[in-house]
């Protein structure tokens, strides 16, 4: 195939068209406001493209891969940020259901998805799983006719704008890849929210959000394929994926291409076009020849797709490809455009952000060229063993070792009591404080407000306690830049300001991975929250589970010791050795012998290696000291 | 001349005290001696329930030959075939031909090793909860695995609620003619040296103490004396006995208190154990002990790590390593698995000074759940003044811990 069909070509003019009405003069402005198109959104379905690929029977045009592909060009080609959406919703949101539900997953959810009724979107990310999915922390435990989740997503195309979720979960924990489910997970479930929205660098009208599962009741008949498969799933939806990804950088690079040649064939310096002069003709030509590269590679790996033919390499190379051209065609774009390239408004100064985001997402191209190597040398060769081959623990807290004690029981004022007779005996002296507007940085206590605080009137419950324990007053970082509660200078976090006092009150916020970097350095952290899971309660040393409404006026209270003193210059207090906690798997010891069986040793000389968990030993191993069987092992 | 007491109705102690031996095991000192103890039912059927030591044979057939009075041996039950027990089996065999011995299929294996000769047709094995009817009393069988080896069992005596329990619930001490716990003040006389005994002979063990204690537990209102093989008959106070064994089988402290021991070739480690000591006392802290690793004996030193909250290891370095009797006490602890303890690690050298890091390593990557408290004392050969600041530091770091 050298060329697209006449079939082809049509809906390419279609979209075009579409694209070029509908999206085109309103792009800069969603770019601007960071606003997704839900009304183009509900166009595009109305027109059968947000199921392009699947069979009319499920909902969809019926159509092949490769008008999948041709239609986010076509939209990326204006605006990335609107193709991307549809990439997400076909190929993350839609397509595992379409290859792994089954025939009333099929009817339930890709119908509605195929005839953009809904909208999908995929959940697999998290901070301490990105390019490797084994580090997956999100879990999901069977209880009766429901699978419990717990956990959260990052980074999601589509979060919070999408109805219907597939989300991958550890069902088996402990045995890495191997553990990872897959289920459908429906907007409204209870427990199931929409965290931060994320500020991007682009494709800005696409909604990326993070995921939150709190004991999220999700019906066993949701399950995607089997427990365990879920890696599989995963990796199959993102080769699928990649073509989707590749067909947006391909658009964005073929969008900027057309602006840069518009332009220097307009724009006349030394007496005629700039487009004629040599430097620029030069960059057109490289820049139209990588696009024509690009684009045979795009479309090779959407036939050999539709075909059934093996297209994974085929997908990470067009995806590798297509992403660094559409970097190095939206940068010289921008230098054909001169100094008018570099101002907001024009459209090459998006594309170029636009661009970057296809290097990284759906796999960097890093990972990229991992998948294509591996295609192509096969697996490594096996390493030698050796003592240090031990499968990685689960990753450590964000703000370092924390004491992480939590009172969840007894009244409000029994949790309050207890956390207060701490911090006393812990050295802080609650007739001292600071003022509340001490810059966070040279703040010596800190109380901050998250999301979690409710509408702005409650932010007089964090100025009373502030008030209380002589502490400046900060926020998360939503609240300082969505809600704008406070001041911008008072948000706490990697990208805001780091806190290097002694004590942080943190109050109803949940504890993101970007506000956890920013309060390493705090010497004592106690984490007010409602939702137990919440991650703040992982990285504090005193948590209280409770509503802010109830806990602040309390501890408020406890605190208050009229007219504060004002505080002697800050001495660091030292931070507690937290307790060694067991490790999360367990040893089991032979009734015959006393030998530990560790998983994390394994037994080599027997065949097994490092890592498996005794239950996954062979049914006929037995005790390598004094072959005692499996059943006569007791817990350690 | 016969030694012998009465534990219930027909059921006699027939054991013996040994004073003379000075290692138990060839390893533990028992200066306050041990008793092995053997007792023997007089019914319908006549019944010994496990014999003792080589050394105490003698004076334990006197103590049968007493009892029975003229009459034969029908059964005996061996529940744990260590030889401190079962040795003299082969010499009661051969005054007694006809009795026939009850014990588990591990147990006659170990027999065998053990060069034990026993027809055949004399055994009886028994499976775990079997009922064995020996004339008018009727007996089942737990089993034991590992507390303190694999054949280990107990035997309850369903009609008059006796527990052999083997070695579960023993102690170090001679009986010197108590036979009861209630005919001495436990906590005071004798807690440490039963504690001295669990936790070096079946220290390792917890995880199977706890099977034990969950297997038996649905049997306790049926037990009415627990006939240990070493120490004190139990007759009342049980909660007493199993609270003790419900910390030691879990590694939970019995008590918050720092117990400091310290190894030290010329005095200047041991003043800084001892100045740590005294630190700790001025701020109140309770329970603190210090021990010379060099002149006490490691059981003891496991005892008071089973007992207490908090550890303070002090060492000098010694070939570029830990010195050797504080290595030999660590190794002791991780093969007695002690675990679940805070750790305060004082080192000393006077050139190179490896000990403080071996030893948190050692603890770190060879023990479970010893959490190194951060502060460290590092001696450059002797405690100057100037760093009274971090003894300070360190007791008031400890103090904290101990709150926790």
């Amino acid at each position: 195939m050298f060329r697209c069909s006449e079939e082809h070509e049509q809906l390419r003019a279609e979209i075009r068209e579409f694209a070029e009405n509908e999206i085109k003069p309103y792009a800069f402005q969603w770019d601007r406001e960071n606003h997704f198109p839900r009304d183009v959104v509900e166009k595009m379905a109305r027109k059968g493209w947000l199921g392009i690929p699947y069979p009319k029977e499920y909902g969809g045009m019926g159509k092949d891969v490769l008008s999948y592909s041709i239609a986010v060009e076509e939209l990326s080609r204006v605006d990335g940020g609107t193709g991307v959406i549809l990439s997400a919703h076909v190929s993350l949101g839609s397509w595992p259901i379409f290859a792994f539900g089954t025939e009333e997953q099929k009817k339930k959810y890709l119908t509605p998805l195929a005839k953009g009724e809904k909208i999908g979107a995929f959940g697999l990310t998290e901070p301490n799983a990105g390019s490797d999915a084994g580090g997956t922390e999100t879990t999901a435990v069977l209880e009766g006719d429901h699978y419990i989740l717990n956990g959260e997503k990052i980074f999601i195309t589509n979060g919070g704008e999408a109805d219907t979720y597939v989300v991958f979960a550890v069902t088996t924990p402990n045995i890495g890849t191997k553990g990872i489910s897959a289920f459908i997970v429906e907007k409204g479930m209870e427990g199931f929210t929409i965290g931060d929205h994320y500020d991007k660098l682009g494709i800005r009208s696409s909604a990326t959000a993070q995921l939150l599962f709190d004991d999220v009741k999700v019906p066993k008949e949701n399950l995607l394929g089997k427990e365990g498969e879920g890696f599989k799933i995963a990796m199959a939806t993102l080769d699928g994926g990649r073509i989707g990804i590749a067909s947006q950088a391909l658009g964005i690079a073929q969008g900027a291409f057309e602006s840069a040649k518009n332009y220097t064939l307009d724009r006349v310096q030394f007496g005629k076009p700039v487009a004629f002069q040599q430097g620029l003709s030069f960059k057109l030509a490289d820049m139209a020849t990588q696009i024509r590269a690009a684009r045979m590679l795009v479309y090779s790996a959407a036939e050999l797709k539709e075909k059934h033919e093996p297209y994974g390499m085929e997908a990470a190379m067009a995806k590798q490809y297509a992403s660094d051209t559409a970097v190095k065609v939206t940068e010289e774009a921008i230098q054909c455009y001169g100094g008018n390239g570099y101002l907001k408004g024009m459209d090459v100064e998006r594309m170029y952000r636009d661009a970057k985001i296809t290097q990284i997402y759906e796999g960097t191209n890093e990972i990229m060229r991992v998948v294509i190597s591996s295609y192509l040398l096969g697996k490594p060769p096996k390493k030698e063993k050796s003592a240090g081959a031990m499968p990685t623990k689960a990753a450590k807290n964000i703000t370092g070792p924390r004491k992480k004690v939590i009172y969840k029981k007894g009244s409000a004022q029994e949790r309050v009591d207890a956390l207060v007779e701490n911090l006393k005996a812990d050295g802080y002296d609650f007739t001292v404080g600071i003022a509340m507007d001490t810059p966070i940085t040279k703040a010596e206590r800190v109380v901050s407000a998250g999301k979690g605080i409710g509408p702005k009137e409650n932010m007089s419950l964090i100025e009373d306690l502030a008030k209380a324990c002589g502490a400046a007053i900060g926020s998360s970082r939503p609240v300082a830049e969505t809600l704008q509660y406070v001041p911008i200078d008072r948000y706490v976090g990697m990208s805001g300001q780091k806190f290097n006092g002694n004590l942080y009150i943190a109050c109803g916020i949940s504890g993101a991975v970007q506000h956890l970097k920013g309060i390493t350095n705090a010497s004592t952290i106690v984490a007010i929250n409602k939702n137990p899971n919440a991650p703040i309660f992982k990285n504090c040393d005193y948590g209280i589970v409770g509503d802010v409404n109830e806990i602040l006026p309390l501890l408020s209270k406890a605190l208050d010791t009229g007219e504060k003193q004002p505080a002697p210059p800050m001495k660091k207090i030292k931070r507690a050795t937290p307790k060694k906690e067991k490790p999360d798997y367990t040893i089991m010891v032979c009734d015959g012998c006393g030998y530990e069986y560790d998983p994390m040793v394994g037994d080599e000389a027997n065949g097994i290696p490092a890592g498996t968990p005794f239950e996954k030993l062979p049914e006929d191993w037995v005790c390598p000291e004094c072959s005692e069987i499996k059943a006569n092992f007791e817990k350690a | 001349m016969h030694i012998v007491r009465e534990v219930t109705d027909h059921l006699y102690w027939i054991g013996v005290n040994d004073h003379r031996l000075a290692l138990f095991e060839n390893i533990h000192p028992i200066p306050e001696g041990v008793s092995y103890n053997s007792y023997l039912l007089k019914g319908e059927k006549n019944v010994l329930f496990d014999t003792v030591d080589w050394e105490a044979c003698r004076q334990m057939m006197e103590n049968i030959e007493y009892v029975l009075d003229g009459e034969d041996l029908d059964y005996i039950v061996i529940n744990h075939w260590e030889p401190d027990h079962a040795a003299s089996l082969q010499v009661v065999l051969e005054a007694y031909p006809n009795a026939k011995i009850i014990g588990n299929q591990k147990g006659f294996q170990l027999a065998e090793q053990f060069g034990f000769k026993i027809d055949e047709d004399k055994k009886i094995v028994v499976n775990e909860g079997d009922v064995v009817e020996v004339g008018d009393h009727s007996l089942t069988f737990l089993f034991m695995p590992m507390v303190h080896w694999p054949e280990a069992m107990v035997t309850l005596d369903l009609t008059n609620g006796a527990l052999f329990s083997a070695d579960a619930f023993g102690s170090f001490k001679a009986l010197d003619g108590k036979l009861f716990n209630d005919e001495v003040d436990y906590d005071r006389e004798w807690i440490d040296e039963n504690r001295r005994y669990l936790t070096n002979i079946v220290g390792k063990y917890g995880p199977h103490i706890r099977k034990i204690l969950k297997k038996a537990a649905p049997l306790l209102d049926q037990i009415k004396f627990i006939c240990p093989l070493h120490g004190l008959v139990w007759r009342s106070d049980f909660g007493y006995l199993l609270d003790k064994y419900e910390h030691w089988a879990n590694y939970e402290p019995e008590q918050k208190g720092v117990v400091i021991c310290y190894a030290s070739m010329y005095g200047n480690t041991e003043q800084a154990a001892q100045a740590l000591a005294s630190k700790l006392c001025e701020l109140g802290v309770e329970n603190v002990e210090v021990f010379d690793v060099s002149n006490t004996h490691v059981s003891y030193l496991i005892s008071e790590v089973f007992k207490n909250s908090h550890l303070v290891l002090a060492s000098c370095t010694y070939n570029l390593g830990i010195f050797p009797v504080m290595k030999n006490f660590l190794e002791d602890m991780k093969a007695l698995n002690v675990q679940n303890r805070e750790v305060a690690v004082i080192e000393n050298g006077s050139w190179a000074i490896r000990s403080g890091d071996l030893i948190s390593e050692f603890l770190d990557d060879e023990m479970k759940q010893m959490t190194v408290l951060n502060d460290r004392i590092t001696i450059a050969s002797h405690l100057k003044e100037g760093q009274e600041e971090e003894l300070d530091e360190l007791a008031k770091t400890i103090k904290d811990s101990l709150r926790a």
